[in-house]
């Protein structure tokens, strides 16, 4: 599958006004979203043989190639996404206290790191010389066991960079998803190797960004990245959106480079 | 009935010169009106307008000079009329009374004129129409008609050529709301402030504008104008948007 996006910075004092015109716009309510992102990054695993050649009656279907392509190809930077939601947050803390307090708040919900759902999402590098004013990128999802996803990722050839949280809001505007979001910090100390198992409390993140500024993200998801007309509807309607929101945002192009997913 | 002077016919001559430059003139913008779309320029109209309202002053003057010669005209077909060919003409310079449809302009014209220089305006019918209204209090189904026909359209033009907000037009402010005839019985805010606050608030109206962002478009030339949130306290971030989606795609900044 393709995508094509647009990016727009917000700064944090048109945030609130922003999603208005975007519900406006958009005819639905802000969907409010919390994503833990693990970043893994591909390691070459000593021994591993990049493919089978030379066997051309050994017929692969089109997922394997692409499987194959992704595996032995460069490597890759790809990220473990987890929805959140806003009770998950501070659970740390509250087993503090109620450790010394009495267990009559069993109901209290906690977070479940056994229980978090994750989703792979593999994004390749935006495609050069489009020569279209939208960024085009190649991109795959696909769900993964619950709980503990580092054995799983690290059997793959994947380790662990490092995470964050996204916060932001949802809409859907026709076949155009629009992602106003931004990137939360863990509250600063060490740099754990793995996943946390616990999460701090939601006032203690604190945004990549100093002053709170959010980034919109306008993209359309094309099932066949191939087909020319396709691809041209979808930068054609995001073309209109871009000018729908002119005055109100400027959507661009991402700098190609800033979405390399490679690693070097 | 003596045959007429070489001076009078002098005389027939200017006054049908007249009338033919006055013709002229009036199919000139007749044609203007009809074949140019859009419409030709205010400025063009404007100036046409003038001609014709020359052509028609000299035209009366001609007609008011020499009227005790004109009155005492009687026209008569000569044998060597060409009344086969050209009767329609013949007919209309043998008629004693007006056409009927020149009647009604006439009536009309002098009904403007009797209610003196003031109802001088030139506008279109509807208004005309109002008029009327104020004259006799009494207006035709079909003129009404007309009347509601035309009335919310021009509310809607006139009101797109304002900047809505506040109470109170410019020009009313500037000529001082107390003299502004609203027909309401409370009293209007003038949510800008009253007259004395704003004259010594002069300078505060000015930083209270919107503000407008002007950028060269990005394709092409000429440019752009954002109509930036007004915020008080706006903040723009500091790490670019491109080092955001490096660190979301790798989690480094670099």
């Amino acid at each position: 599958m393709h995508e094509v996006l647009l990016f727009a910075s917000v700064p944090v004092h048109q945030h609130h006004e922003l999603l208005q015109q975007l519900a406006g716009l958009t005819a639905m309510q802000p969907r409010h979203c919390l994503e833990r992102r693990l970043i893994f990054k591909a390691y070459r695993k000593p021994g591993l043989v990049a493919g089978r050649t030379g066997a051309s009656q050994d017929i692969q279907s089109g997922d394997l190639q692409r499987l194959n392509k992704m595996l032995n190809g460069s490597m890759y930077y790809t990220q473990v996404v987890g929805p959140v939601s806003e009770k998950d947050f501070g659970s740390a803390t509250d087993s503090d206290t109620q450790m010394d307090g009495t267990d009559e708040t069993p109901e209290a919900p906690r977070y479940d790191y056994e229980r978090q759902p994750w989703k792979l999402e593999f994004r390749d590098i935006p495609e050069a010389g489009t020569r279209s004013a939208v960024t085009s990128r190649q991109m795959s999802s696909s769900t993964l066991p619950s709980g503990d996803i580092m054995p799983t990722m690290s059997a793959w050839g994947y380790s662990f960079v490092t995470e964050h949280v996204v916060e932001g809001d949802l809409f859907i505007h026709n076949d155009i998803t629009l992602f106003l979001q931004r990137v939360l910090h863990y509250p600063a100390g060490q740099e754990p190797s793995q996943p946390r198992q616990q999460m701090p409390a939601l006032k203690d993140m604190t945004p990549l960004e100093k002053s709170g500024s959010y980034v919109l993200q306008a993209s359309i998801t094309v099932q066949d990245g191939s087909n020319q007309e396709t691809m041209k509807t979808a930068s054609q309607h995001l073309f209109g959106l871009r000018e729908q929101l002119k005055s109100a945002v400027r959507l661009e192009q991402a700098d190609r480079l800033s979405l390399d997913t490679r690693a070097k | 009935m003596s045959t007429l002077t070489q001076e009078q016919i002098k005389v027939l001559e200017q006054a049908r010169q007249r009338l033919v430059q006055l013709t002229r003139s009036l199919g000139s913008l007749i044609t203007s009106l009809h074949s140019s779309d859009p419409l030709p320029p205010w400025s063009s109209l404007q100036s046409q307008a003038s001609i014709i309202s020359n052509n028609l002053l000299s035209v009366s003057e001609q007609l008011s000079e020499q009227r005790d010669l004109f009155t005492s005209l009687v026209a008569y077909p000569s044998p060597e009329y060409p009344s086969r060919t050209q009767a329609p003409t013949l007919e209309q310079l043998l008629r004693t009374k007006l056409d009927p449809r020149v009647e009604d302009w006439v009536a009309r014209g002098r009904a403007a004129g009797t209610e003196g220089g003031l109802s001088q305006s030139t506008i279109p019918s509807p208004s005309r129409l109002v008029e009327a209204e104020s004259a006799d209090h009494k207006l035709s189904e079909a003129e009404l008609a007309q009347l509601w026909e035309w009335a919310p359209l021009e509310a809607n033009q006139e009101a797109r050529r304002r900047n809505w907000g506040g109470n109170f037009t410019l020009e009313e402010r500037e000529s001082g709301i107390q003299n502004v005839v609203t027909g309401l019985r409370r009293q209007l805010e003038d949510d800008l402030g009253s007259e004395e606050e704003e004259s010594e608030g002069e300078g505060e109206e000015e930083e209270e504008m919107d503000i407008v962002g002007v950028h060269r478009k990005s394709v092409g030339g000429g440019l752009e104008f954002d109509i930036a949130v007004r915020h008080p306290h706006p903040v723009q971030p500091f790490v670019p948007l491109d080092d955001i989606l490096k660190y979301m795609t790798t989690g480094r900044m670099q």
